[in-house]
């Protein structure tokens, strides 16, 4: 019994984790640098698919079945997801800052078509099974394959963790906050703000690709149902609750909210008749969104408090300037 | 190719030129892309719903078909009143949220991710109010009528082209000629010259809100009358609005009901020549058409 | 204190303190009184709160403390858009006009603060009055010049005939010949009985034509008299240019 129990906390939490790396993916474009992305799970379907589609053992009715290892799937993955979001940097980081929200809610609407009805490479509907899982020899025993895909995910988000961390103190890191935190400075000091964005962008949503493929992995199949715009959602309202600009902080928003996102889901099942349920999970749905305003409106840093690097310079934008000018 | 596709897409152009409007006047005033004005079509479609409804519960001959079309007066009477109603809306939104972080000087994009969270919110209220179980405002059937060169259109259909068309005059005539309309250009251009020069701007605001909601009200009202009424109906239209409102050129309200034309008979054609299963991809390549080769849009200012 | 005692002053600010940021006043404790009738200049070097001591006064800076009255009426919280209603017309330095609407449309949404009966005779009066505008009232405003541009600031502004016009650096952008006539048409404004309150950075030609001049340094008043008498008073180019800056500037040196 409590070995079960722990077979699932293991899962839960490599499940949660999954979710980490893409709040580490939108930390990097919206906390490090503002980008609003709406488009996460088109990123991460992206990811998911591609990876399927190189590892999985060949199929007749189906293109790829490439049969390589996983680590390749997930290399093709961030390969895949970061130049989609390359190409839609490029076309609208230049414009008004909402015009990339439009454009990554596009292309969300999109990719969703695109693995809906590109049935010969994506199986439509249905999605794609039979994805090779990590450990797969040991899924005989629930015990140690959960415990063992909880390692590897572990050492996938601290390896993020530690090379985002550095990226963030490096020189790259500091001209992003530097752009951020005044855009006419940074320019008249030679750095090129649509540059240094672009290449965040592209960074968060290789990201994204990768996490999709690690999740895609960890399951073991891939359906369009599992990236519907409310994945998009959720990953906002781990980083938002972790508090934006800090990596740490989104990690540990990505295990609270998915822990209190399956815990309401565990309750709706469990307490309410099955007829209701439906409209016990939309509910679920407003919390999230009513939960979302309410922290724009009353902590806009995060329920976890401040970040080191937080996006606070952006809520005040006169503050830095004025403090020189009263010195 | 069957000519009905062009009154397919027309009819489809109609209503997302009227929601289009919305967004393009919200957008120019308020300045920031309002993610959740599609829930403003679902809402007004679902608010005309229960309260025709309503109606039919107290009089029965109000159901009762008015010949040709579908519906009875319990329709039109509850639009008036969905119209009111979604406006409404708008305004408690504004006022709770929209309202406050304008007041504190937030960055464009916080508004825009407010409202991102107000659209998933609203939505799921709708679905938790009336399930997401599709839902019609008639069960009464309709013949289209032949109108000649192939085509054909329902009684239904054609009235709300022509209603479409009385809104987008009135509208354009409301921005060009008076003095609330002259109001809105000159916030939309400078808020804080209009503010010196005399002008209301939180009033401004707020007729924008209510005019923008009333359009969308309208637009989700005929789209619930034409095609069905379901929780999702104003966010499957709300990249086809964006669309729409960026060709069309933000804060112009001619440009926007062109371009929901142009949106409008692409997708029929797109349904024509690909299938149907890709209609919901033509705004976006429309979109990255128009940031790629001209993103102002068809009559915006440079900006 | 100066100005006339015996009459109410047509502006007044108290113990003023404005800017911004709350924690960070630009505006620090400024006290004037500004008499009826009186062209008034406000001087002082980059930076010293000229601009924002009258955003503040119209209404576009927030006030954090002290009070600004017009004509005895305290006006302090009054918004900004009902402060022309009340007689008080404020001209900013740049982006002053609408572009996208027409001159017409400018005029027309100024006067939209009259009632219904007076407005087509107050634009027509205006029209009279700057006989430019009225060749193509249906031009949009962005088409304008430079010069004209700043007639048209000038004719929204007097469309209530106020008493009190405050002008943000009118001269800003302009070539020499259209400042000297825009300064001369602030002067019949001001010959017909209107306050106005100037703030330049061209000392030499806003003295020439200002009845008294009031030098601000760091939020507060430094220095003020009759404008006649600072044109050739050293003390101005000392307060303007900051002790330890060189000396021997003259105070004509005129700013870009």
């Amino acid at each position: 019994m409590s070995l079960d129990i722990l077979a699932y906390g293991a899962f839960f939490l490599t499940m949660a984790l999954t979710y980490a790396i893409m709040c580490l993916g939108l930390n990097i474009q919206w906390g490090q640098t503002g980008l609003f992305n709406v488009g996460i799970a088109a990123f991460v379907a992206i990811g998911a698919y591609v990876s399927a589609i190189l590892t999985t053992p060949e199929t007749p009715d189906r293109f790829g079945g490439f049969d390589l290892p996983i680590v390749v799937g997930w290399l093709g993955a961030s390969i895949a997801a970061g130049l989609a979001a390359w190409l839609v940097g490029a076309l609208t980081i230049r414009l008004r800052s909402d015009y990339l929200a439009i454009a990554t809610f596009g292309v969300a609407v999109s990719v969703q078509l695109c693995v809906l009805n590109i049935q010969p490479l994506t199986g439509g509907a249905f999605g794609v099974g039979f994805i090779p899982r990590p450990f797969g020899s040991l899924a005989g025993n629930p015990l140690t394959f959960s415990l063992a895909n909880l390692a590897l995910t572990a050492c996938v988000v601290l390896g993020l963790y530690l090379a985002l961390e550095h990226l963030t103190k490096s020189p790259w890191g500091r001209v992003l906050r530097a752009i951020r935190e005044d855009e006419v400075a940074a320019q008249a000091l030679g750095k090129r703000p649509i540059r240094f964005r672009l290449q965040a962008f592209t960074i968060g949503g290789a990201i994204m690709g990768l996490a999709g493929a690690v999740q895609g992995h960890f399951i073991g199949f891939i359906a369009p149902d599992n990236y519907l715009p409310i994945l998009t959602f959720q990953v906002w309202a781990m980083l938002i609750v972790g508090g934006s600009g800090n990596n740490r902080g989104a990690i540990l928003g990505a295990v609270l909210v998915w822990g209190l996102w399956a815990l309401t889901a565990a309750a709706v099942s469990a307490f309410v008749p099955p007829e209701q349920q439906a409209r016990a999970s939309s509910l679920q749905i407003v919390a999230i969104g009513v939960g979302l305003c309410l922290i724009l409106l009353l902590r806009p840093r995060g329920i976890l408090g401040e970040g080191r690097s937080s996006i606070a310079g952006r809520f005040k934008p006169k503050s830095k300037a004025q403090q020189k000018f009263k010195e | 190719m069957n000519p009905q596709f062009l009154m397919d897409g027309l009819i489809a152009g109609a209503m997302i030129g009227l929601g289009a409007i919305g967004v393009t006047l919200t957008y120019s005033i308020l300045r920031f892309a309002n993610f959740a004005h599609g829930e403003l079509l679902s809402w007004g479609a679902y608010l005309a719903m229960a309260v025709s409804g309503a109606l039919g519960m107290l009089s029965t001959t109000l159901v009762k078909p008015i010949a040709p079309f579908s519906f009875g007066w319990s329709l039109p009477i509850a639009a008036v009143i969905a119209i009111l109603l979604t406006g409404l809306l708008a305004l408690a939104v504004d006022a709770l949220l929209f309202g406050r972080l304008r007041r504190r000087g937030s960055a464009v994009i916080i508004l825009v991710m407010a409202s991102f969270g107000a659209s998933l919110a609203l939505r799921s209220l709708l679905e938790f109010i009336f399930t997401s179980k599709p839902a019609y405002y008639t069960k009464a059937l309709q013949i289209a009528v032949k109108l000649g060169g192939g085509l054909r259109a329902t009684p239904d259909q054609l009235l709300s082209l022509g209603l479409t068309l009385v809104a987008v005059i009135a509208i354009h005539l409301l921005m060009t000629r008076t003095s609330i309309g002259r109001s809105m250009r000159a916030v939309s251009e400078n808020p804080a010259l209009a503010g010196i020069a005399g002008v209301d701007v939180r009033k401004v605001i707020r007729v924008v809100w209510f005019l923008g909601a009333a359009l969308a009200c309208i637009a989700g009202i005929m789209t619930g009358l034409l095609v069905q009424i379901r929780p999702y109906l104003g966010h499957d239209l709300l990249l086809p609005l964006f669309a729409a409102a960026i060709l069309g050129g933000i804060g112009s309200v001619p440009g926007a009901m062109l371009a929901g034309l142009i949106v409008g008979l692409s997708e029929a054609a797109a349904v024509q020549l690909v299938g149907a299963e890709w209609r919901a991809a033509v705004s976006f390549v429309i979109l990255v058409i128009v940031l790629l080769v001209r993103p102002r849009g068809l009559f915006g200012r440079a900006a | 204190m100066s100005g006339s005692a015996s009459t109410t002053p047509a502006l007044e600010m108290r113990a003023l303190v404005a800017g911004y940021e709350p924690d960070l006043p630009i505006v620090r404790g400024v006290n004037l009184s500004v008499a009826p009738g009186e062209l008034l200049v406000l001087l002082g070097p980059n930076g010293a709160g000229k601009s924002t001591l009258v955003k503040a006064i119209a209404g576009v800076v927030p006030i954090h403390s002290g009070s600004v009255t017009l004509a005895g009426r305290d006006i302090t919280h009054v918004p900004a858009h009902r402060k022309i209603a009340q007689g008080l017309a404020f001209v900013p330095q740049t982006e002053n006009i609408f572009a996208t609407l027409s001159i017409h449309e400018n005029l027309q949404l100024a006067a939209a603060v009259l009632p219904k009966q007076l407005r087509a005779d107050r634009i027509k009066a205006l029209y009279e009055r700057f006989p430019d505008l009225a060749t193509a009232p249906s031009r949009l405003a962005g088409a304008l010049s430079g010069g004209q541009r700043q007639m048209l600031a000038v004719a929204r502004a007097l469309i209530v005939d106020p008493p009190v016009v405050i002008l943000d650096e009118p001269s800003a952008g302009l070539s020499p010949k259209i400042v000297s006539e825009v300064f001369e048409m602030l002067q019949q404004i001001n010959a017909a009985g209107v306050t106005v309150i100037l703030v330049e950075q061209n000392v030499k030609a806003a003295l020439k034509i200002a009845s008294r001049a009031v030098i601000l340094v760091e939020g507060q008043i430094r220095h003020e008299g009759a404008a006649a008498s600072l044109l050739d008073d050293p003390i101005v180019a000392k307060l303007y240019l900051g002790t330890g800056h060189a000396q021997n500037h003259s105070v004509g040196a005129e700013q870009p």
